[in-house]
């Protein structure tokens, strides 16, 4: 009989805690989120740029600006608060979240799973829950939160001389199929079209794409607005990183102009992923 | 009275230049150093410049010398030696020097040997020395007899052509034997071949040697060719015979030499004299002769002024100051100082300032400084690499003819050249090598090199380490700012040029390198130079040919091969890891190999072949014994090893050494006898090492492999005996258990608790244990472990107690804390955790300690010069890929002058890179890291550096799964990482403050720029606070630091300039000069708070 209220009351202890962490009045940030898939998409496209980084919550939504360790570019995501139903938020806060850690945690979960992310007051501890709808599972997991104290870069707003608007699969394979010939490609952007061209040891490749407009599928088009020509060279290594954002949308965006940080941006329907990468100058890396 | 008044009128007259002269010559006359003195001191005090602590020791330096000078010694700076006595007659006195030098030399046409040396009373001498012949042996074939003598030689003769000269001035038959195996002590005929001319003895060898000297076809025609006997140098040759060792007292009685006359001296010695080599009396060192002579030190450094980020280069840059120090060996203070300078200069305290406008003339009269100086020993930093070989390039492109003769023979020119030295014990060096005959030569950073392990080698570091003092590290691009300023800014920089030849000096006289490098010098035989530029195994060869002529053995001259046979070394019993909180007592075998070699007679002359065991009717264990490795040696009674011989007297004389080093009082006897015990012993352990080396001349495997295998054989022996007599059932408490042992030592665990029983079973175990053993082998025991923690083999580390009472030390090996390629927060690390887990036994406590290490580490609030990881830069082509040769081509490229040069240390941080990137792309100069705040790589610190050897410490402690907790925990959630100033996308990037509260990014329009969000508003005042106390904790550090560096540099007045990458002191000042200006930007932001 003892043994057992012990054992109840050691339960029920645990109970409370649990309960105690989840109860909605101390909670301090909770967002519903329909679709598990698009953080997961978010996280993998960014893990591989940044480890450490500061989740900052606020009215608009959940963003993140962070530089890649050789501080050649920046990546800024924003998921809106519209995206969430709800998004509850008391004050605003940041979330030091390990990204590799993050990952871990996110790949329990389905893509069609709802998740929510939940986080007390002067957080410890990020807490996501899974639920799953078909068979009405609920998954709870908690990733351990980072002190991190980082500068907070930006890149300011442009008028970009070249923007172009392409599929972002046909994005993808160019990068791939170039990084085969050399580190770095050069982006040409004119009237006629843009140009992707690169030169290695093994030879020297290049791909054009001109403008066209796919009336049934517009997600295929390839648009190109123009003030003026541009032409700046990358590095591939980072293209090919930005690109496993394909995922999170079917077309991407390039904006260009000279002397000026190259930014790709995907666009979601609420919210965005942007990589910015300082163009090649000369001889350096 | 008068003196007071004319005193001061010096100083109201001393900003008008010229006058101020002519007045002070006037009053020099009569008192003249008191005058100077305060002259300077007054001089010193009017001019912007208040001295500093360097120039105060200079100012005391002339009153000690002062102090120190009696009858015949050195005038304060004067330049010359003291002159011949009037009196002196080579009819009438015996010629008795100190010779420092023995060269190879011509006179007359004919080659001799040249004896340099200086006498008691400091002249120096050159002692041509004549009709020395080289030779080599030969063993006579089968009927060649004392007819056959004359037609072998003519035949040799007709072979050798020599032109109108006869080549061979002799050929003997003498009874000798090979050095190589034990032949039943037979003497056979051997053929000794005296040349007339040293040169010609390579010639007659090979001629032998292919077999093309076959006389009468007398020799068996073997593979062709024929072994030649003796292959040593002519001046090695000389040595041996003569009984003459390195810095070693020699005499020629009156009558028997001849001076030189004027027309035919070769050199400025003021003693120059021929002699017949047997009339050549030879001292050994001892007793009287232990002395040494006064020999003159002159200690040099150059500056010359480089170009902005370009290393100095000879064909532009010119050399601007040559300081210059002259000790006479045996004072501790130098009696000549001064400084040449190009263009003006500010005077100096006790210094004599030679101030030149020209270029070549100021390096024309330093060589002829040098020339009227003449100093026997020429000593400073890096002289051999650069201020050597710069100066004479120097002069070359000034087109000096009359410059480069330093040497003491008028007629032969310094030249420096390229020569590498390699050798197992100190790698790949590339080095240049300037002759400068008659003169030694030493260079400190060779030497320290050589014998010291150290982090860094740079002058400033090497002082730090042994003086315990710094200097300023003036980067060269401000030495040319300063040359071309004013005489006073002229003045500070012959300041530290002085300084730095006079820290050679002290560092010398610490180090005793003289005095050591003497006596290893007497001991082993071979000239003082033979010492810095060859190896170890010339040392041991000058030893074997000495004894070999005593016995009448001679040595084969084996052609290297190469081969790269190897042998089983030492044993390590396999180690029983873990912590020990009782005593563990250490036995030891005392010189362990040099006493099996002499317990066993292991020897090239009794190495015994089976068949002549047979042959000799030898028996086993009585006659010969079989070593572990069934090789044969014969036991001393049929022959005494020579090699055991060897040691005998090596090991008998530092004995010696010992007790007469207890018995002096004498300092300089006491730095002399203990130099001696030291060199005895380096010299005597390294005798197996030879053996060993198959590259070498004397290799002998079946000695060497023996050696090792008893070596094995007596370290399982004595584990077995103590483990079988410390049991319970022999009546003592516990049953003692050896938890390791490797080479010469075994660590025993005996069982009880406390130190004096532990101490009291050591004694005991090593006597019971040393009597199983033949003599000389002598275990002992010589201190206990407690408490003691065992990593893995070869990695220990314990609290080392000699005596009850308290502990020595604390003891460890193969730990990061004495590894150099780790950096030095390891190095801290390590050493604190063991301190806390030896000494205070506190486990709580280390485990908190690094907690709170790793999360400063992780927070970036740990000083950078603590990151650093040094490295050598030992050759130009790596397979693999290398932090630190990376970082040395990168540095190559953004500036050449500074980077980075073949044998020097890199130093460099790890610093994040991309994702993927490789360690070696991710190196960095620490400079540029912190003038660019680029980040660093905590993870790599965290991960590749401190979690193993802290794992290692720990696990055998708490266990694995706290080890884990003790590298990942929570202390490890809090990061800080800093922006950089590099980077392709910085110079686009804009930052956006955050909430100094809450982290959050101000980015609304009426918080830019602030310091707290709306949300934080509540906090203002606390944080405010927090700030300002920041700042203001920042900037006394900072004022700290720098206070530290006006110390250090010696002047409270100038502004620091030293940029010492050894320093800790100055990442340290250069970060907390960063870290002011940044708090101060913060603070700024809380205007901007107030304002809405």
């Amino acid at each position: 009989m003892g043994q057992i209220n012990v054992h109840s009351h050691s339960l029920s202890g645990l109970f409370s805690a649990a309960n105690s962490r989840l109860k909605p009045g101390m909670l301090l940030l909770e967002a519903r989120l329909e679709q598990a898939g698009v953080l997961k998409k978010v996280v993998d496209a960014i893990k591989d740029l940044v480890q450490d980084c500061n989740f900052d919550c606020n009215d608009s939504g959940i963003a993140l600006q962070a530089m890649d360790n050789s501080h050649v570019a920046l990546v800024s995501m924003l998921l809106k608060s519209e995206g969430f139903s709800p998004y509850r938020l008391d004050r605003n806060v940041a979330l030091g979240v390990n990204l590799t850690s993050l990952t871990k945690v996110l790949r329990c979960a389905q893509n069609e799973d709802i998740l929510t992310l939940k986080a007390e007051d002067t957080p410890d501890n990020l807490s996501l829950v899974f639920e799953n709808a078909e068979n009405d599972r609920i998954s709870e997991y908690e990733i351990k939160l980072m002190d991190i104290d980082q500068e907070h870069l930006g890149i300011p707003e442009t008028e970009y001389a070249a923007a172009i608007s392409m599929p972002s699969a046909e994005f993808q394979r160019i990068c791939r199929d170039l990084i085969q010939l050399s580190e770095s490609v050069s982006i040409e952007a004119s009237k006629e079209g843009v140009k992707f061209s690169c030169s290695g040891d093994i030879g020297s490749g290049s791909v054009t794409l001109r403008q066209h407009n796919n009336v049934d599928k517009p997600e295929l088009s390839t648009k190109i607005e123009l003030t003026e020509p541009v032409a700046l060279t990358f590095s591939l290594k980072y293209l090919v990183n930005f690109c496993k954002a394909s995922a999170l949308s079917s077309v991407v965006t390039l904006s260009l102009s000279n002397e000026v940080p190259l930014l790709v941006e995907y666009a979601m329907g609420s919210g965005f992923v942007r990589f910015y990468l300082a163009p090649k100058i000369g001889e350096e890396e | 009275m008068s003196s007071v008044g004319k005193k001061r009128r010096i100083i109201v007259l001393d900003r008008n230049g010229n006058r101020r002269e002519t007045e002070s010559d006037e009053d020099r006359v009569p008192h003249k150093k008191v005058k100077n003195d305060t002259l300077e001191q007054r001089r010193a005090r009017s001019s912007q410049h208040t001295k500093s602590s360097f120039e105060e020791d200079l100012g005391r330096l002339t009153q000690e010398v002062n102090e120190l000078k009696t009858g015949g010694q050195e005038q304060d700076q004067h330049w010359p030696r003291p002159n011949l006595p009037e009196s002196w007659n080579p009819g009438d006195e015996d010629l008795i020097f100190q010779q420092i030098e023995c060269d190879e030399g011509t006179f007359n046409g004919k080659t001799t040997i040249q004896l340099f040396g200086v006498t008691e009373t400091g002249h120096s001498v050159l002692l041509h020395i004549t009709d020395f012949h080289h030779y080599l042996y030969v063993a006579a074939p089968i009927g060649f007899t004392q007819q056959h003598l004359q037609g072998f030689r003519g035949f040799l003769e007709a072979k050798l052509q020599n032109g109108l000269e006869p080549a061979i001035a002799g050929v003997q038959i003498l009874l000798r034997q090979n050095l190589y195996g034990f032949n039943g002590n037979q003497l056979s005929p051997y053929i000794k071949i005296d040349v007339t001319d040293p040169k010609l003895i390579p010639r007659l060898r090979s001629l032998i040697e292919h077999g093309d000297a076959n006389y009468q076809k007398m020799w068996p025609a073997e593979d062709g060719g024929l072994k030649t006997f003796d292959a040593i140098q002519y001046v090695m040759r000389f040595m041996v015979d003569t009984e003459i060792s390195g810095m070693s007292w020699v005499e020629v009685p009156a009558g028997e030499y001849h001076l030189v006359g004027r027309r035919e001296k070769q050199s400025n010695c003021q003693i120059e004299a021929t002699v017949n080599f047997k009339k050549l009396i030879a001292h050994p060192s001892e007793g009287e002769y232990q002395k040494m002579a006064p020999l003159r030190i002159l200690s040099f450094d150059i500056e010359c002024a480089g170009r902005k980020g370009i290393f100095p280069d000879a064909e532009v840059d010119p050399v601007i100051q040559i300081a210059n120090m002259i000790t006479r060996y045996g004072e501790s203070k130098p009696f000549i100082r001064n400084v040449f300078t190009l263009g003006t200069c500010a005077s100096i305290v006790n210094t004599q300032v030679l101030s030149y406008k020209n270029e070549g003339e100021m390096l024309l009269s330093w060589s002829d400084f040098l020339h009227r100086a003449d100093p026997d020993v020429i000593i400073g930093y890096n002289i051999a690499n650069f201020d050597f070989p710069y100066l004479l390039e120097r002069a070359k492109n000034l087109k000096l003819v009359r410059f480069p003769y330093w040497t003491r023979l008028g007629h032969v020119k310094s030249e420096a050249k390229d020569s590498n030295f390699s050798s197992k014990q100190m790698g790949n060096r590339d080095t240049k090598a300037t002759n400068t005959d008659g003169r030694l030569q030493l260079d400190l950073l060779q030497l320290v090199q050589r014998d010291y392990q150290l982090r860094s080698y740079t002058l400033n570091s090497v002082s730090a380490h042994f003086l315990g003092e710094q200097k300023e590290d003036v980067h060269h691009s401000m030495i040319t700012e300063l040359h071309n300023g004013t005489e006073d800014s002229r003045r500070r920089l012959a300041v530290y040029c002085l300084k730095d030849a006079y820290l050679p000096q002290r560092l010398m006289d610490k180090l005793m390198c003289l005095v050591n490098y003497t006596e290893m010098a007497r001991v082993t035989g071979v000239p003082f130079n033979y010492l810095l530029s060859r190896g170890q195994q010339i040392k041991f060869i000058s030893q074997l040919y000495r004894k070999a002529k005593e016995q009448k053995l001679v040595v084969p001259n084996l052609l290297p091969h190469g081969g790269d046979e190897q042998y089983e070394g030492a044993t390590v019993i396999e180690p029983e890891k873990g912590y020990y909180d009782v005593p563990i007592a250490t036995l030891d075998f005392a010189s362990l190999y040099p006493s099996i070699m002499q317990a066993h007679n292991l020897c090239y002359t009794t190495l015994v072949k089976k068949g002549t065991c047979d042959r000799l009717g030898l028996q086993k264990d009585i006659d010969y014994e079989i070593t572990p490795n069934g090789d044969r040696f014969v036991k001393a009674h049929r022959r005494k090893g020579m090699v055991p011989l060897i040691l005998e007297a090596l090991l008998g004389a530092r004995k010696k050494a010992k007790a007469d080093l207890k018995k002096a009082t004498d300092p300089f006897e006491k730095a002399v006898l203990n130099g001696r015990q030291l060199a005895l012993k380096i010299s005597a352990n390294s005798v197996y090492g030879i053996t060993g080396a198959t590259v070498g001349k004397l290799p002998c495997l079946q000695i060497a492999s023996s050696v090792t295998g008893y070596g094995r054989q007596m370290i399982m022996r004595t584990k077995e005996e103590v483990e079988k007599r410390y049991t319970i059932a022999n009546g003592y408490t516990h049953d003692a258990k050896v938890i390791y042992g490797d080479t010469d030592s075994v660590m025993v665990k005996f069982g009880p608790k406390d130190l004096p029983t532990a101490m009291e079973l050591g004694t005991e175990a090593a006597e019971f244990v040393s009597q199983k053993f033949i003599t000389p082998i002598k275990l002992e025991f010589e201190k206990v472990y407690f408490p003691y923690l065992l990593i893995n083999k070869k990695r220990y580390a314990g609290l080392y107690w000699t005596n009850t009472e308290k502990h020595d030390k604390m003891d460890s090996k193969g730990i990061e804390t004495v590894r150099r390629d780790n950096c030095r927060l390891v190095q801290v690390c390590i050493e604190t955790v063991l301190r806390k887990l030896l000494i205070d036994q506190d486990i709580e406590g280390a485990q908190t300690y690094v907690k709170n290490l790793i999360s400063d580490l992780l927070q970036n609030r740990v000083d950078m010069s603590q990151l650093v990881i040094t490295k050598a830069l030992s050759k130009s082509d790596y397979t693999a890929k290398q932090a630190h040769v990376e970082l040395a081509e990168r540095m190559r490229k953004r500036d050449a002058g500074s980077a980075p040069t073949l044998g020097d240390r890199v130093a460099y941080v790890i610093v994040k890179g991309a994702g993927g990137a490789k360690n070696y792309e991710k190196s960095e100069d620490p400079i540029f890291v912190l003038e660019n705040s680029v980040p660093i790589d905590t993870k790599y610190y965290l991960e590749n550096q401190l979690s193993k050897p802290l794992g290692r410490i720990f696990e055998p402690i708490i266990g694995d799964r706290k080890v884990q907790q003790l590298l990942t925990g929570d202390h490890t959630r809090t990061i800080s990482v800093s922006a950089p100033a590099v980077g392709g996308l910085m110079k686009f990037a804009k930052k956006t403050e955050t909430c100094m509260g809450c982290k959050i990014p101000l980015t609304k329009k009426e918080e830019s720029g602030a310091a707290v969000c709306s949300d934080c508003e509540s906090r203002f005042g606390e944080l405010y606070q927090k700030t300002v106390t920041r700042v203001s904790d920042l900037e006394v550090k900072f004022s700290r630091l720098w206070t530290q560096c006006q110390r250090c540099q010696g002047s409270i007045h100038c502004e620091v300039i030293c940029s010492s990458r050894d320093c800790p002191i100055f990442y340290m000042r250069m970060k907390a000069k960063k870290d002011v200006v940044d708090a101060g930007k913060d603070l700024k932001r809380f205007d901007v708070d107030i304002s809405w």
